[in-house]
């Protein structure tokens, strides 16, 4: 909290400095939360995470040591060693080669499955909660009816439908949060609507769209990021129910939350095939989530 | 005065909310909010509306502004049918009505420079884009007391007056003939209480503005208005000019109001009138005059017949049965 009052001081000054008659020059505003992401030292430490784990999936060819899925019984359930870091499987698969590869599917699961459930949540909870009345209530009674499911249960029923493969899980995961989104969306939209500034906007002949997209919904953003940082995790896990459901991502291809799921079976006998891709989601996870509370803090104008 | 045609012309305004009740939201009652309003505001007067909080000043304000839809009655602002506009013409129309709000904390987006927030609503109805918007709104900033660096500013980084100059600097953006200025000091200090009063005076000067004032502080009224208007459970009960209401208010809502304002010299032994009891639940107003449940000089009547604003011998309004005796 220190540095940051001193930070908006020193905003503050420079503001007033550079009150020029001459337009000054604006930096734009992603620039501007990028600078102020960038001194939040949680944030760059989210922004590493993720940025190992994007470039170790990107990389993964060059720093597999192994094939992922060829097998090799004879060495099976060794724990790390020179040959194997991250030590093998109940096939003999080598651990670490599965889990770079691995993560190319698992950061894609996350990602995408967020970005499916934002896009299809967040304009049904908006519209629901701005324009209230009976849209407002058959909407809510239908995210009822898919809150009532456990999500997992969503995401099975979703993926029944389209067929197993790991594409059609990032739709089902996605589309299993929708209605998580919709409903925070339509919650934090319904104070905000009432507050002066979108009555002053409506006053001054503003679209409902307009007020929506720039009244609105930049004043639900803070739940939103964190909500998603969750969900992130969420998705992956999902997604690893999907695949020890043999749902999700098929027996050979590796996907951290299914090298999970096998790997229970041997917690007793050989925990690094559970204590590793547990790590990875759990770094992963937290990556997102520092991410996140820098962005939800450099995107507000009263903490940057 | 009375010879130009009103700005404003609000004839049996209504607004009732309805009381919904039990799991399928039936509609038990109606609190009515405003019950048949009716006043004319004529170019560069400010009408002052006066009343103690729930009385339904407010919502008279908004429904004049059709931010919420009356329940009936009529608006018509330069002779024009507020009611009866279709979208396209309504945004229009509120280019001339606009509104300036009580809380300055929650009138202005927390996302937005105020310079960017003033500038949407330019472009918004094609009055000016780009360098010619930021120039427009930089100089409305500064014609509300600001100065032009302010609009690189964020909400936040202003004191409650300064807010509520940026409130009225974004209400006047858009160079409106009528403005509605619901409570628009209530929320700030007193020191900054009488800049905020006297800039408003000076815009009205300046921009030829006619305001609607909303207050229920009878020392400001007196000092900003023209006209006046006393608002109780939803019904103006006095109409009439300045000087003849503070000098001899004619419905004793209006005595006791006005019975009730400090005087600073303590050697005046001023009589108040205090009234018993509580305002009636606007969702059940008691029979006959809305007031007779806590009026000083209650007759028989009073409990039966609802009395008219009607206007006296010498052209003040009045809705009492002691002013009218009814026949």
């Amino acid at each position: 909290m220190g540095p940051e009052k001193l930070q908006t001081s020193s905003a503050l000054e420079a503001g007033t400095t550079g009150a020029a008659t001459t337009p000054r020059k604006k930096t734009s505003e992603f620039r501007e939360v990028f600078k102020y992401l960038l001194r939040n030292r949680g944030a760059v430490i989210g922004l590493i995470i993720i940025g190992f784990f994007i470039i170790a999936s990107l990389a993964a060819p060059l720093l597999a040591t192994h094939s992922a899925t060829s097998t090799s019984l004879a060495n099976r359930l060794q724990p790390a060693s020179g040959a194997h870091w991250l030590g093998t499987d109940e096939l003999g698969r080598d651990l670490y080669s599965r889990m770079l590869y691995g993560g190319r599917i698992s950061l894609n699961i996350g990602i995408i499955s967020v970005l499916i459930g934002a896009l299809l949540g967040v304009p049904i909870g908006a519209i629901s909660g701005y324009y209230g009345g009976k849209l407002d209530i058959i909407t809510q009674r239908f995210i009822d009816i898919m809150i009532a499911f456990p999500g997992i249960l969503l995401a099975i029923v979703v993926v029944t439908v389209l067929g197993v493969g790991v594409q059609n899980v990032m739709i089902a995961t996605g589309i299993a949060s929708v209605p998580i989104y919709a409903r925070l969306v339509r919650g934090s939209v319904l104070s905000i609507k009432e507050q002066s500034y979108v009555t002053a906007a409506r006053a001054a002949g503003l679209r409902d769209g307009t007020i929506i997209f720039k009244h609105v919904l930049p004043n639900c953003l803070a739940p939103l990021i964190v909500q998603s940082t969750f969900q992130i995790a969420t998705s992956i896990l999902w997604a690893a129910g999907l695949g020890f459901l043999g749902l999700g991502a098929q027996a050979p291809t590796p996907e951290w939350g299914a090298i999970l799921s096998n790997g229970r079976a041997y917690i007793r006998t050989a925990h690094h095939l559970t204590t590793f891709p547990g790590l990875a989601i759990l770094f992963m996870v937290l990556g997102f989530n520092l991410v996140g509370d820098g962005l939800r803090d450099a995107l507000d104008p009263k903490t940057r | 005065m009375n010879a130009t045609l009103p700005v404003l012309s609000v004839r049996n305004l209504k607004k009732h909310f309805p009381i919904r009740t039990g799991v399928f939201s039936r509609v038990t009652g109606h609190v009515k909010a405003v019950d048949g309003v009716s006043f004319e505001i004529f170019p560069g007067e400010t009408f002052a509306l006066v009343g103690e909080s729930g009385c339904g000043k407010s919502t008279t304000g908004r429904i004049i502004l059709r931010l919420q839809n009356a329940t009936d009655g009529s608006v018509h602002f330069n002779q024009e049918d507020v009611y009866a506009a279709s979208f396209q013409r309504l945004r229009l129309l509120r280019k001339e009505m606009q509104i300036v709000f009580q809380d300055p904390y929650s009138a202005l987006n927390p996302r937005l420079t105020v310079g960017s927030a003033i500038r949407e609503i330019l472009q918004v109805h094609g009055l000016a884009s780009g360098a010619e918007a930021r120039e427009r709104a930089e100089d409305v900033l500064i014609r509300c007391g600001l100065e032009r660096y302010h609009a690189d500013r964020y909400p936040h980084e202003f004191s409650g007056g300064q807010r509520q100059r940026v409130v009225i600097a974004r209400a006047l953006a858009l160079d409106p003939r009528f403005i509605v200025a619901d409570e628009p000091i209530s929320a700030l200090d007193v020191s900054i209480q009488s800049q905020i009063i006297n800039l408003l005076e000076d815009l009205q000067d300046s921009f030829d503005l006619t305001y609607l004032f909303i207050s229920h502080d009878l020392s400001v009224v007196r000092h900003v208005a023209d006209r006046v208007g006393v608002m109780y459970l939803g019904k103006l009960v006095e109409v009439g000019d300045k000087a003849e209401f503070y000098r001899e208010p004619l419905h004793p809502y209006s005595q006791s109001l006005l019975s009730a304002i400090p005087v600073s010299d303590p050697a005046i032994k001023k009589k108040r009138i205090i009234l018993k009891g509580d305002v009636p639940s606007p969702a059940n107003p008691p029979a006959g005059c809305p007031f007779h449940t806590r009026c000083p000089h209650v007759m028989e009547v009073c409990r039966t017949v609802v009395p008219e604003l009607k206007a006296t011998a010498e052209g003040r309004h009045v809705a009492c049965h002691l002013v009218h005796p009814p026949a």
